[in-house]
C-alpha cells in the first residue's frame, strides 16, 4: 500500500463573490457558489472534494453541529474530514494549518475552506445593522457590556492606551485606512473601491465613533462569501504558480481584558515566532503581507505583534505610505476589512488576496515580484492569532 | 422586550462563583478574589491564573484608584445607551493592582484623562441589581 506521508499540498484554489448586500440569496445558493468557484480555480470538481474546514452550509436538524455528515449527504458519498479552528474572524483562514496537515498526512485529498454571510441572517450576522450592532456589543462579559461598550470601544482604549504610551497619532492612525483605500480603488470586487482615494485629513473629518476612532478608522460592515481550496500536488493537473504553506503558528492571549497586565501587548508574537521559525526565513524576506483590520490600530498593533517592528513603533512604520502597494511593506494590498470586505469569517479574504499577489494574478495591484507573504490572522480583540507564511514555488 | 429596548442588566444565569461579587456590590462594597497566596483577580474565576489554587476569599477593595484607558463613545450599542452619548468607557487601575471597567461620571467627558484619579461609586438599578461607576477624586 501506498505511503501517503510527506505528499506535498497547495493552497490551489481561490474564490470570492460579490461583496456588499447579499440579503437577497440564500446562504445555501451562495455557499455553493463560492465553493464551486474555488474548486474551478484549482482545476477540480466538486466531486473531488474529501475534506471540510468549517461549517456545512447552513439547515435543519444537525448540520450545525455535524456538519461533515451534513456534507455527505450534500456531496453523496462519506466526507474524509472536517475540522474547525476558533481564530475569531480569521477562524476559516487559520484552517489552512489543520487542512495542509489533513493532506500531507493522507487523511484527505481536497480540503475546502470556505466562509459565508447572506441572506437575512440573526443575531450579530442580522442584516438589520442596529441589531446586529447590538448583539456585538454583548460578544464580552457583563464585566464589559454593562458600560455600553461597543467593537470600536474595545478597540478604542486600546488605541487611546497605545498613543499614551507610545506618542501614536491620529495621523498615523489615518494613514493605515488611505494606504489601504488605495488598493480597494484597484479591486473589481472590494465594497470601498468605487467611492474612490481618501486622504488622512479625509479620515479625521470623519464621524467619531469612539475616540480616538472616526468612522474611517473603522471596518465596513457587509455580506460576501470567500473560500479557498488546498489539494495534494499529486491531483493538480493545472499549470501554474504552486503557492504554499511554509510556516504557521497560532497563539490563543487572553479572553478578559482585565486579565492582561499591558493593553498594548497581545502576545501575538508567539504565533509569529513560531510561523518564521518554521519557515527558516526572516521577516525582511517578507514581500506582502495581511494583517487582520478590524480598525486602523489594528494594523499598527499587528505590525508590532508580528515582529515587522518593535512595540510601541508601529506608528512611525506606517508614515510616507509604507503600506502602499508601492511600498516598504505592501499591506492589506486589497484594502482589507476597511475597505474591501469584512464579510463573513473575513481573514479568508487576506488570505485570498495573498494567494493572488503570490500568484501573480492582482492585476493593477501587483506587488512586483511577490515571492513571499505573511498572514497574520486575529479573533477578537487580539485575544487569538494565527499566523503562516506563504511561498511561490 | 428586545435587546434594543433598555440599557443591559447582568443575565440571571451567571456561574455561581461570580454571585458573591454581585451580592456585595448590592451591599455597596467593591470585592475581588484573594486566593491563599495573597493572589487578587478580577473578573471571577474558578481557579487562580497565577497558582492553580482552587480555593478563595472575598477581598474588599478601597474602591480608589486612576485611569489606566478610556475611550469617549459617540456611537453606543443600543437607542437607551445613545441617550447617555457623549460617555466615558474607562479601565480603571484600583490600588490593589488589578483593573476594572466602568462608566466614569461626575466630570464632563472632556475632562477624563488617563492618570486621572478616580472612586467608585453606586446605583441601585433595581431591587435585584446594583451597578458601579467611577467619579473623580482628589488625589491623595
Ligand atoms: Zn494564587
Amino acid at each position: 500500500m501506498a505511503s501517503f506521508r510527506r505528499r506535498k499540498a497547495v493552497i490551489a484554489g481561490v474564490h470570492m463573490t460579490e461583496q456588499g448586500d447579499l440579503s437577497g440569496a440564500s446562504p445555501q445558493q451562495v455557499y455553493w457558489q463560492v465553493v464551486k468557484g474555488a474548486v474551478a480555480d484549482a482545476g477540480l470538481q466538486l466531486s473531488d472534494v474529501d475534506g471540510l474546514i468549517g461549517p456545512a452550509p447552513e439547515g435543519l436538524g444537525l448540520r450545525g453541529t455535524l456538519p461533515g455528515a451534513a456534507m455527505a449527504d450534500l456531496l453523496g458519498r462519506p466526507l474524509r474530514f472536517q475540522a474547525y479552528t476558533s481564530v475569531g474572524a480569521a477562524s476559516t483562514a487559520a484552517g489552512i494549518g489543520p487542512g495542509i496537515w489533513a493532506i500531507e498526512n493522507g487523511v484527505a485529498d481536497v480540503v475546502i475552506l470556505p466562509t459565508v454571510s447572506a441572506g437575512k441572517g440573526s443575531g450579530y450576522t442580522s442584516a438589520d445593522r442596529g441589531a446586529a450592532i447590538a448583539h456585538m456589543a454583548k460578544l464580552g462579559t457583563p464585566y464589559e457590556w454593562l458600560w455600553g461598550t461597543t467593537r470600536v470601544a474595545d478597540h478604542a482604549v486600546i488605541a487611546q492606551r497605545h498613543m499614551h504610551q507610545y506618542g501614536t497619532t491620529s495621523e498615523q492612525l489615518a494613514e493605515v485606512a488611505v494606504a489601504q483605500r488605495h488598493g480597494a480603488t484597484l479591486h473589481p470586487l472590494s465594497v470601498m473601491g468605487r467611492k474612490g482615494e481618501i486622504t488622512v485629513d479625509d479620515v479625521l473629518a470623519s464621524r467619531m465613533v469612539a475616540e480616538p476612532l472616526h468612522l474611517l478608522d473603522s471596518c465596513i460592515v457587509n455580506q460576501g462569501a470567500g473560500c479557498i481550496v488546498v489539494a495534494a500536488e499529486d491531483r493538480l493537473e493545472r499549470a501554474r504558480p504552486r503557492i504554499r504553506m511554509i510556516g504557521y503558528g497560532q497563539s490563543h492571549a487572553y479572553l478578559d481584558p482585565n486579565h492582561l497586565p499591558d493593553l498594548t501587548t497581545f502576545h501575538g508574537d508567539v504565533a509569529s515566532d513560531t510561523a518564521f521559525g518554521v519557515a527558516g526565513i526572516g521577516r525582511d524576506e517578507i514581500d506582502v503581507i495581511s494583517i487582520s483590520d478590524h480598525f486602523t490600530i489594528n494594523v499598527i498593533v499587528g505590525l508590532e505583534e508580528a515582529g515587522f517592528c518593535k512595540k510601541g513603533e508601529g506608528g512611525p512604520f506606517v508614515e510616507g505610505g509604507a503600506l502602499r502597494i508601492d511600498g516598504r511593506l505592501p499591506t492589506n494590498t486589497a484594502g482589507g476589512y476597511l475597505s474591501c470586505t469584512h464579510a463573513a469569517n473575513s481573514g479568508t479574504f487576506g488570505l485570498i488576496e495573498l494567494v493572488e499577489q503570490l500568484r501573480g494574478s492582482a492585476g493593477a495591484r501587483q506587488v512586483t515580484d511577490a515571492k513571499l507573504g505573511y498572514i497574520h490572522g486575529v479573533g477578537g480583540v487580539f485575544q487569538s492569532h494565527f499566523a503562516a507564511v506563504l511561498a511561490r514555488d | 422586550m428586545g435587546i434594543l429596548d433598555e440599557k443591559f442588566l447582568p443575565p440571571d444565569d451567571m456561574p455561581e462563583f461570580h454571585r458573591p461579587f454581585w451580592e456585595a456590590l448590592k451591599a455597596h462594597r467593591l470585592e475581588a478574589q484573594e486566593c491563599e497566596n495573597g493572589h487578587l483577580r478580577f473578573i471571577p474565576t474558578e481557579i487562580c491564573p497565577r497558582c492553580g489554587s482552587q480555593d478563595w476569599t472575598w477581598r474588599r477593595l478601597s474602591g480608589r484608584g486612576s485611569i489606566y484607558t478610556f475611550t469617549v463613545v459617540h456611537r453606543a450599542p443600543t437607542p437607551a445607551y445613545q441617550a447617555d452619548a457623549p460617555y466615558v468607557v474607562a479601565h480603571v487601575e484600583l490600588e490593589e493592582g488589578i483593573r476594572v471597567i466602568g462608566n466614569v461620571t461626575g466630570c464632563e467627558p472632556g475632562a477624563v484623562h488617563i492618570g486621572m484619579p478616580v472612586e467608585v461609586a453606586f446605583e441601585d438599578v433595581s431591587e435585584r441589581w446594583t451597578l458601579y461607576s467611577f467619579t473623580p477624586r482628589e488625589a491623595a
